[in-house]
């Protein structure tokens, strides 16, 4: 007996001295597990830790209103353009805002060229939701004529890079650029519409978005069945996490939107717990975007 | 009908712009370029830096003043495609798309024939310094996605510029990098021919005084500078080994004006060969120091 178990582990010991980078391709769970387990990620954050955030206003003219965002590695640009549209027959006031949200074949390896994927289309719709349901913008604000003419802002995200938590900065940059939104005011005369060509605009010849609020949101991610609460996941820990919750919060600290998605099951405290970690974390990004 | 996107209207128009009268407006009248301090051989100052796209094998970010565009490459990695069969060589792909927001008219998401054809162009000038032969039955993908576009064809020639660094980024094996540039043939002083309007009556004199006035070269032209060219030249050349990938050349002009074009088109790249070889020097020692 005794010599069997010293072959058996001098044939183990060779197996156990992977190099930290192996072991975390060969068992990408272990690995986290044993992060977790200590306190901390891989990448230094600790469990709650947001990565560095910055925010950009303005950064393509081309667009009416832009922002670019970097929410550690995953690098997003929004532009929002507006063009001249018929307004729907049921609603002859209200313009469109149409938020959607890209992510490209170039921004991570996960993506394939083709139509959006799954992923890209439920971001774009929860996006959808938030600017509906929670009434940031008055659509009858965008009225050129009625039953003739009106805006659509088309909002669209282009993600640069991919680094897990899309939605997150999905949704800060098309609120970051729909406040960066300058529209020239246009005039109306027998279906045609003319905005004036001056190269500054101020607001004699132009105006801006009236927002009623500004919706941010935080996002973390279930590990595993400890129930450990990972804040804003990067991508390595996206693919291993089994559940996600997204919350979304307005200035006043009131939700917007809140969405548990994932196999994972979580208990109300922490859901309680999530809501105030996302209150400090959107008040933050408010204060990034203010100083930008 | 798009089903997979956040609907919206089926047809929206960008507004018509309208000018006063009093507004000074550019035009090649002013024998000055739409930016009046360049001259007309200078190009705009480049920014160039790899390695943006984390989960990319290399990539690369240019900026020529307002053109921003971001190149990603993946690979070498096995054909997914079924049906291709094998391939002793292996095969580049190349996917260039304009972002929604990226010119002055929106674009679709789904791609338009002119950006798969500006995609196979890009194949066919980044091929010959790509060493393919050495990588059989795999595949490498770039993607250019532009974020925003001043000047069509100095866009164009930015994007091969960048996706070469890209590829070079990503350790993939290159007889040399590729460097394009743009020229457009501008006849800076109009006062002739744009006074008098198309003449119906004299039509045999007309042409005659426009090509006295040969037109200018102007090397990486911008959107309202394009707005007033004749034709336009795109030259991708790989300058260490002295040897053009790709010519395009559009529009109508004089054959010796073409050759100049396209030695000052070489001449810039070289000097882009400068600011390509520094990205990459200084990406490299990005890692050693990491």
């Amino acid at each position: 007996m005794a010599s069997t178990s010293i072959s058996v582990s001098a044939a183990e010991s060779p197996a156990f001295s992977f190099s930290a980078s192996t072991f975390q391709k060969l068992h990408p769970v272990e690995f986290f597990r044993k992060f977790i387990s200590q306190g901390v990620r891989p990448d230094g954050r600790l469990l709650e830790g947001f990565r560095p955030t910055t925010v950009h206003k303005n950064v393509v003219s081309t667009a009416n209103g832009s922002a670019m965002v970097r929410i550690g590695g995953t690098t997003v640009i929004c532009g929002v353009k507006a063009e001249v549209a018929e307004p729907k027959m049921d609603s002859p006031n209200q313009g469109y805002l149409v938020p959607n949200v890209e992510l490209s074949p170039m921004c991570s390896s996960s993506f394939r060229p083709g139509p959006p994927s799954e992923q890209a289309q439920a971001v774009s719709e929860a996006i959808n939701r938030v600017l509906k349901e929670s009434k940031v913008l008055d659509l009858t604000d965008l009225c050129i004529e009625e039953g003739k003419a009106v805006w659509a802002l088309w909002a669209d995200v282009s993600c640069v890079s991919y680094d897990g938590n899309i939605y997150d900065a999905a949704l800060l940059s098309v609120m970051t650029a729909l406040s960066d939104v300058r529209i020239r005011k246009p005039t109306y005369n027998e279906g045609i519409i003319k905005v004036s060509g001056a190269e500054i605009l101020d607001d004699e010849n132009s105006f801006t978005l009236n927002l009623a609020r500004t919706p941010l949101s935080a996002t973390f991610s279930l590990f595993d069945s400890s129930m450990a609460l990972l804040a804003d996941a990067n991508a390595a820990e996206e693919a291993i996490c089994q559940g996600e919750i997204s919350v979304t919060l307005d200035e006043k600290g009131q939700i917007c939107a809140l969405s548990k998605v994932g196999a994972a099951s979580s208990s109300q405290t922490l859901l309680r717990q999530c809501i105030a970690t996302a209150r400090t974390r959107t008040d933050e990004l408010r204060s990034i975007i203010r100083s930008q | 009908m798009d089903r997979k996107r956040v609907p919206g209207p089926e047809l929206t128009v960008p507004p018509l712009v309208e000018y006063a009268l009093d507004q000074k407006r550019w035009s090649p009248q002013e024998e000055c370029r739409h930016d009046a301090n360049r001259q007309p051989e200078d190009l705009r100052p480049i920014y160039l830096k790899t390695g943006l796209i984390s989960q990319a094998s290399g990539s690369a970010y240019i900026e020529l003043e307002k053109t921003k565009i971001a190149c990603g490459v993946y690979g070498p990695r096995p054909i997914k495609k079924s049906g291709y069969g094998f391939s002793g060589t292996g095969t580049l792909n190349c996917e260039f798309k304009f972002a929604t927001f990226a010119c002055v008219k929106r674009r679709n998401h789904i791609r338009d024939p002119q950006e798969r054809e500006l995609s196979m162009i890009l194949t066919q000038a980044l091929t010959p310094a790509v060493r393919l032969e050495l990588l059989p039955k795999s595949a490498i993908d770039v993607y250019i996605t532009v974020l925003e576009c001043d000047g069509l064809s100095s866009c164009f020639a930015a994007a091969i510029t960048a996706a070469s660094v890209a590829l070079a980024h990503a350790g993939i094996e290159m007889i040399d990098l590729v460097a394009a540039c743009s020229a457009s043939y501008v006849i800076m002083d109009r006062t002739l021919s744009s006074a008098v309007p198309p003449p119906s009556t004299t039509s045999d004199s007309a042409p005659a005084a426009v090509s006295l006035r040969p037109p200018t070269i102007i090397m990486d032209a911008d959107l309202e500078e394009e707005k007033f060219e004749e034709g336009s030249i795109m030259v991708a050349y790989m300058p260490s080994l002295n040897e053009v990938t790709h010519v395009l050349q559009n529009g109508k002009v004089d054959r010796s004006i073409v050759s100049q074009s396209v030695e000052h088109c070489i001449e810039a790249c070289n000097k882009i060969y400068a600011v390509m070889r520094h990205a990459l020097v200084e990406s490299i020692d990005e890692k050693q120091t990491r």
